[in-house]
């Protein structure tokens, strides 16, 4: 379940994940000349994150920098499916149109205008895990840090299509941000979500996280953040909203960011809520611990679910025991969980798994899905107590 | 053609994309590696080799990406998915 990170960047641990390729090819006379191709670098104060690509950005946080309840910037992952150019927030402006009865354009001054609301939100990639599917899933193979919390200023969704006026036949509102595809034949980067999650209360358009300007890489001047969705919901650089009477018909919400039915595998749906899932920040994978307390800590999250538990077990599943929340949450937050107990010498294999409203549970496995989406099974560390 | 056509594409990129300090990724340089450079005039190399497929799976992705205009011929992409599949390759991926 746990693996051993493997930098895909660094020449090391490219010898390491063709480990195989080298072996076969050892008898040869000589060994490969290997071509160094340049790439740009990690973006300025992202030099924590792992880059699992340059072009476009994505950046991961190792699980070990997500130690606080609000992720800082600078270890706040970022899921790029195409790049774009800063925006000046002066002159950034949002279409509305479609199924709507006053298209409008609207400026940052007519969303300032609007009631504004705060709330801590953790945003997740859906294919944050991927990487340990087997067979390797298509996609970035993101590990475990694929995953942050911010707080995000901004208005209602809802206060926003309400100028526009949606006519009944508006099932759908679909995001359209400011990315570009690097071809003309790619597919944009479009997503839409069911009109009732657009009109929910909790969401919105945003230009605030943590408290200042959105920076770029996260989407600013204004982003879509639709809590407990797939992160890729959250449209970054948002610059066109279309109400539409079905589900946007792109690449994005029929081929990509689609899984089967779990009762059905002969149909693929979009992705909407997040899993039920949690993490165990500390101890790390391979610690070496003294004998006695030992407290055990870590993330869960549930998107369209409220938690309802975290079970802690210290023997690789045979018994496991309740462990509990602490500190600060909101509703589309995750929670920090602990549980402390006495660890006699030897190796012990700790997990956890979350619970939620919605009667799910984290599973002890997941079927393989082609591109590598829903991975929420139970985290689990190997540790040392000496 | 090809090369009018990857020059136009890797112009429009460059144009949206922010300046970095170079960094170095590695790929075996066997036959067939130079054409990498018709994936990376879109994307990042690590996009491509973090990536393990079967026959399938590389010839699926290679078509996907030739339909959105990555200048690769059919001759070469024969020889790209030999490349590929010699060290980017899941033997149990399809």
């Amino acid at each position: 379940m746990s693996r051993k990170t493997e930098p895909v960047l660094s020449r090391r641990g490219f010898l390491i994940s063709t480990g195989a390729v080298l072996a076969t090819t050892a008898l040869r006379p000589a060994a490969e000349a290997q071509a160094p191709l340049a790439t740009p670098a990690p973006v300025p104060g992202k030099e924590k994150l792992i880059v699992r690509s340059s072009r476009p950005v994505n950046l991961e946080a190792r699980l070990a920098d997500l130690t606080d309840y609000h992720t800082p910037e600078s270890v706040f992952f970022v899921r790029n499916n195409y790049d774009t150019a800063p925006i000046d927030p002066a002159q950034w402006s949002l279409k509305l149109e479609g199924e709507v009865d006053n298209p409008v354009v609207l400026r940052l001054d007519d969303l300032r205008k609007l009631p504004m609301i705060a709330q801590d939100v953790t945003l997740e990639c859906a294919g944050n895990g991927r990487s340990f599917h087997q067979p390797r899933a298509s996609g970035i193979q993101w590990e475990h840090g694929a995953v942050g919390t911010q707080r995000f200023t901004g208005v209602r969704l809802a206060d926003v299509l309400a100028l526009a006026k949606l006519r009944p036949s508006a099932r759908h509102v679909a995001f359209d941000g400011n990315d570009k595809a690097p071809t003309p034949q790619a597919p944009d980067f479009i997503r839409s979500v069911p009109r009732w999650k657009a009109e929910e209360g909790h969401t919105m358009l945003a230009w605030e996280m943590g408290g200042k300007p959105i920076p770029h890489l996260h989407g600013g001047p204004v982003r879509a953040i639709v809590p407990g969705f797939v992160g890729s919901a959250s449209i970054k650089w948002l610059e066109r909203i279309m109400a539409l009477p079905d589900e946007f018909n792109g690449f994005y919400m029929k081929s990509n960011y689609t899984a089967p039915r779990v009762d059905n595998d002969k149909e693929i749906y979009s992705l909407e809520s997040l899993e039920v899932k949690s993490v165990i920040v500390s101890p790390a994978e391979g610690a070496k611990l003294p004998a006695g307390r030992v407290t055990a800590w870590g993330w869960a999250w549930s998107g369209e679910g409220n938690l309802t538990g975290i079970d802690v077990s210290a023997d690789g599943g045979k018994t496991w025991t309740a462990g509990k929340f602490t500190g600060d949450w909101h509703r589309y937050s995750w929670r920090k969980w602990e549980h402390a107990w006495d660890a006699a010498a030897g190796s012990h294999t700790i997990m956890a798994r979350a619970t939620d409203s919605l009667g799910r549970v984290q599973p002890t496995s997941r079927a393989f899905n082609r591109l590598g989406y829903r991975w929420n099974v139970i985290h689990a560390v190997k540790v040392d107590v000496a | 053609m090809w090369r009018s056509l990857a020059l136009a594409i890797a112009l429009a990129v460059s144009a949206a994309v922010i300046p970095a300090p170079a960094q170095e990724v590695a790929i075996p340089q066997t036959p067939g590696w130079e054409l990498i450079m018709r994936c990376v005039i879109c994307h990042s190399v690590e996009i491509a080799v973090q990536q393990r497929f079967g026959p399938q799976g590389w010839s699926d992705t290679l078509d996907r990406m030739i339909a959105y205009g990555a200048p690769i011929p059919p001759e070469d992409k024969r020889v790209l998915m030999a490349y590929l599949l010699r060290h980017y390759r899941d033997p149990a991926g399809r």
